[in-house]
């Protein structure tokens, strides 16, 4: 008896479904569409055009511009001390040929000899100038070559003793020209030194 | 489909009315084909006059289309629509001093008929012209007929509707039925006689 009155129930709603007459007149759902078409919000525009527009005003430009210079500016600064051990190893070779040249000319060894006790250290790079007048072409180049791959790599210092030395050296060995270049040299790049005086001190010793 | 699947489906009214706000003009055409129907025919019952169920029928759908809120809290969009169309009736009433037929108390007990005609072979001869049937429909008690007009064409359930009209859910369940019952009682008297 409950379920034939539910059903009945639920047929009466059906029965006014169906028969319950006819929907808007024509008219009034012209009328509504129409408002609806002319009053349709404006489309959103979706993410990447949002971007899109946003890149093409002057501010955004520049922000963006920005973003990138920072982004360039770390990727520099992060890829230097990768570099830096490629020129730390790199003269190592070089260094060593150079030495083997140097063995052959007499004159550039007194560039590539060990540095004893630093009694009078003296910056590299006017060493390097006092010796370049006594070197071939072939090393020239290869001191320029040296200074270019890095400055650590240059030349080993050498105090007034050795030169003097050396001096005396080539002068034992005939080679009077070349100790009296490296003398005028060392009277150049020392001149309140007494080089006769030391040079007289070191012979008889 | 229930409500709930309504409302998970990627057509939904919501999504609808979501995609219309965000410039999908054609979504209004189909979310206005599925309830133009219901919406008009819920109003021509409860105003029982075309030329107002007509007025109040355009004002809530214009109302629609320029506001930009959305159903609120656990509403959904039909619950919505037929709330906006209710209270628009209501401003009418009141705007034009006429007593809203829905704030009279009706004591359902009183007018409860002996429902002599639950047979449904009896159902199957109820009377099929529309007129009749808005006649009978106008006999109803407002807050019946209003009851009636949201389940068979607002197809509410009787939770919304009690939502919807405020009022406790025993209320419109004994709303319902006793509109029923005097329907099939009116509707099947209309084809006996």
């Amino acid at each position: 008896m409950t379920d034939a009155r539910k059903t009945s129930d639920e047929q009466a709603i059906e029965h006014f479904r169906e028969h319950g007459g006819d929907g808007p007149p024509a008219h009034l759902d012209a009328f509504i569409l129409a408002a609806a078409h002319r009053e349709v919000p404006a489309r959103k525009p979706s993410l990447w055009q949002r971007w899109v527009q946003a890149c093409q005003k002057p501010r955004w430009q520049v922000a963006f511009a920005s973003l990138v210079g920072v982004a360039l500016m770390l990727a520099l600064v992060q890829r230097t001390p990768e570099q830096m051990p490629q020129f730390d190893s790199a003269p190592a070779p070089k260094a060593s040929s150079f030495a083997a040249k140097k063995e052959a000319a007499p004159v550039a060894r007194s560039l590539a000899a060990p540095s004893g006790a630093m009694s009078a250290p003296v910056p590299a790079a006017p060493m390097a100038d006092f010796a370049a007048p006594a070197q071939s072409e072939s090393i020239n180049a290869e001191m320029a070559d040296e200074a270019k791959v890095s400055k650590r790599a240059a030349a080993p210092v050498k105090s007034l003793d050795d030169q003097l030395h050396e001096v005396i050296r080539l002068q034992n060995t005939g080679q009077t020209q070349a100790a009296d270049e490296l003398l005028k040299t060392l009277h150049k790049r020392f001149p309140d030194e007494n080089l006769t005086a030391l040079l007289k001190d070191l012979k008889k010793n | 489909m229930t409500a709930p699947e309504m409302s998970t489906d990627a057509s939904s009214d919501e999504s609808l009315l979501a995609r219309y706000r965000s410039g999908d003009g054609p979504a209004f055409e189909i979310l206005y084909a599925r309830h133009r129907q219901g919406l008009y025919r819920f109003l021509l019952g409860l105003s029982g006059k075309a030329e107002l169920a007509e007025e109040v029928y355009q004002d809530t759908w214009l109302s629609l289309i320029r506001s930009t809120s959305q159903p609120q809290g656990r509403a959904n969009f039909r619950t919505w629509l037929y709330q906006i169309a209710r209270n628009r009736l209501i401003d009418h009433w009141r705007k034009h001093g006429i007593r809203n037929p829905l704030h009279d108390s009706y004591d359902e007990q009183a007018h409860a008929v002996i429902d002599n005609t639950a047979d449904p072979e009896q159902l199957l001869s109820l009377s099929r012209d529309t007129q009749r049937l808005e006649t009978a429909l106008q006999t109803l008690p407002a807050d019946q007929r209003e009851v009636f007009l949201l389940r068979a064409h607002g197809e509410l359930d009787l939770p919304q509707i009690a939502s919807l009209t405020e009022t406790p859910l025993e209320t419109v369940k004994s709303r319902l039925r006793y509109a029923q019952q005097k329907l099939r009682r009116l509707l099947a008297e209309e084809v006996l006689t």
